[in-house]
């Protein structure tokens, strides 16, 4: 699978898309603590369900994990949704953005 | 991922702050290391910075010449490994800010890539630094230099 496949692939599930959330507001959450939080949400999953969606997120390049310790780190990586907007977007709306946006300090500097 | 022990706590605010960032490049890791230091190559992908070393520094400077960066280097291993401090002279409030630490590891993955992955820590003391570059500050770098060295065309002119 490609990159962008496997990024859509993990995106296109909501515990999945909870769990970059979480990972949004609580960088370096270990297991247990997005088990906690997917528990919160009134998903009923188990530590093992769990695993298997971070590890679809991890190889979609998601997420990225590191050791502190016997602790097992997970943090959110948005770079490859990045990459899927400088695809469709920043390569097409760069020019004009900085067009409106010189326009703007221009007009501004006159007040 | 691991089964090891972790505290079973409830999910609570981290007491770091660090902020990690990962990318594929299809180039090898001198060339990824090149792009790293070599200002003529950073104002292509590095929200236009001139980034150079000096010394035992690395310093940067804005398309103006404002000093925009300045941090001792603690680590280097080329092509492999690069620490530095940070500091965002770019701006008036960070500026005040301790310093914190940005960590650039390059491994060959053996199939003509490699894995960059941008660690940005030591940030505790630090949140106006820590909120101006993440998210879109750090993915532009790191997707623009990927674009920069695999098709030797900067994302935006």
């Amino acid at each position: 699978m490609e990159g962008d496949d496997r990024v859509f692939k993990a995106l296109a599930d909501p515990t999945r898309r909870l769990l970059l959330d979480t990972l949004l507001d609580h960088p370096g959450a270990s297991l247990t603590e997005l088990e906690s939080a997917v528990a919160a949400e009134g998903a009923a999953m188990t530590r093992f369900g769990v695993m298997k969606h971070l590890k679809v997120l991890t190889e979609a390049g998601l997420v990225v994990t590191r050791r502190d310790g016997r602790r097992t780190l997970h943090h959110l990586n948005p770079v490859p949704v990045q990459l899927i907007h400088d695809r469709w977007i920043t390569r097409f709306t760069e020019g004009p953005t900085q067009v409106l946006a010189d326009l703007k300090h221009t007009l501004e500097d006159q007040l | 991922m691991s089964s090891t022990p972790d505290d079973a706590a409830p999910l609570v605010p981290p007491v770091t702050t660090t902020q990690v960032y990962q990318v594929v490049v299809r180039a090898t890791p001198q060339a990824v290391w090149d792009a790293l230091v070599d200002p003529e190559q950073t104002t292509r992908y590095f929200h236009r910075a001139r980034i150079e070393v000096v010394g035992d520094r690395i310093v940067s400077h804005g398309p103006d010449g404002d000093l925009w960066t300045d941090g001792a280097i603690l680590e280097s291993d080329p092509p492999h490994r690069l620490v530095h401090e940070w500091r965002s002279l770019y701006d008036p409030v960070g500026a005040e800010e301790p310093a914190s630490r940005v960590t650039w590891q390059i491994d060959d993955r053996g199939d003509g890539t490699v894995l960059l992955t941008t660690v940005h820590d030591r940030l505790d003391g630090s949140p106006h630094t820590a909120s101006s570059v993440s998210g879109i500050g750090w993915t532009t770098v790191l997707s623009g230099l990927k674009t920069l060295l695999e098709t030797g065309e900067p994302l935006v002119c």
